[in-house]
């Protein structure tokens, strides 16, 4: 995996905030149009595999990131607890889009960042050599 | 041997819901097709009739879902190598190599 193009480091540079706001976008616009957490969330990932491609150091924290993707893991099985079962989103029908904004998000950053541990973890895998530990 | 033995079992489980499923034919009512397509703006104030199915009606099936991933994942805790084997087996590989040895 070379490195050294100045071209692909730019022009991926360039592309870092729009990967963003698309995936930001999808995820909020989930509930108004085609999309939601799961795509809007695969979007955030790709900037992940693009830093990857234009620059393989390992300087994120995969176990941190992990622990966060855990995190927001608990929080969205602790939301639809709390707000869908218990049957609150209906008392108040007016906090309705909220909430399915709310799990949006809430899905979105989670796979995104558990996409980006599973993609890091194994492109740093291929990167060391064929030593494999069962 | 048991390798061959859990390979029939699951060329036998295969072919048993294969047959099963081809066998025996059942169409739903469709009763909960027809309310959600028409009541899920009032209901749950989507525009996105998958949204509102997925946020809402089955939650249930969205949260399991998620747990996939998370599945997923430590699955590859178990059988790849942690960061910090990972670095150590960086560092012996370069100096097998012949590269830099001091680099932490």
């Amino acid at each position: 995996m070379s490195s050294e193009s100045s071209i692909t480091r730019v022009i991926v540079g360039l592309l870092y905030p729009f990967i963003l706001l698309l995936g930001f976008y999808v995820i909020i616009n989930g509930h108004y149009t085609p999309g939601g957490g799961f795509q809007g969330g695969s979007i955030l990932a790709s900037l992940f595999i693009a830093r990857y491609v234009v620059f393989p150091v390992e300087d994120i924290d995969s176990e941190m990131l992990h622990l966060s993707q855990r995190f927001v893991l608990a929080l969205l099985l602790l939301a639809p607890t709390v707000l869908l079962f218990t049957g609150a989103v209906h008392a108040y029908p007016e906090y309705r889009a909220s909430y399915l904004t709310l799990m949006d998000i809430f899905i979105g950053v989670q796979v995104g960042y558990g996409l980006g541990v599973a993609v890091l973890r194994f492109a740093f895998f291929r990167g060391v050599g064929e030593s494999w530990r069962f | 041997m048991r390798i061959a033995l859990s390979a029939l079992f699951i060329a036998a489980v295969f072919t048993t819901v294969t047959v099963v499923n081809a066998r025996y034919s059942e169409t739903l009512d469709p009763f909960l097709y027809d309310y959600m397509t028409e009541n899920f703006e009032e209901d749950t104030a989507a525009h996105n009739a998958i949204a509102a199915i997925l946020l809402n009606y089955r939650m249930y099936d969205t949260m399991f879902e998620a747990l996939i991933l998370l599945t997923a994942i430590i699955g590859m805790n178990q059988f790849l190598p942690s960061p910090v084997e990972l670095k150590e087996l960086s560092a012996r590989k370069q100096v097998a190599v012949g590269d830099k040895v001091g680099k932490e």
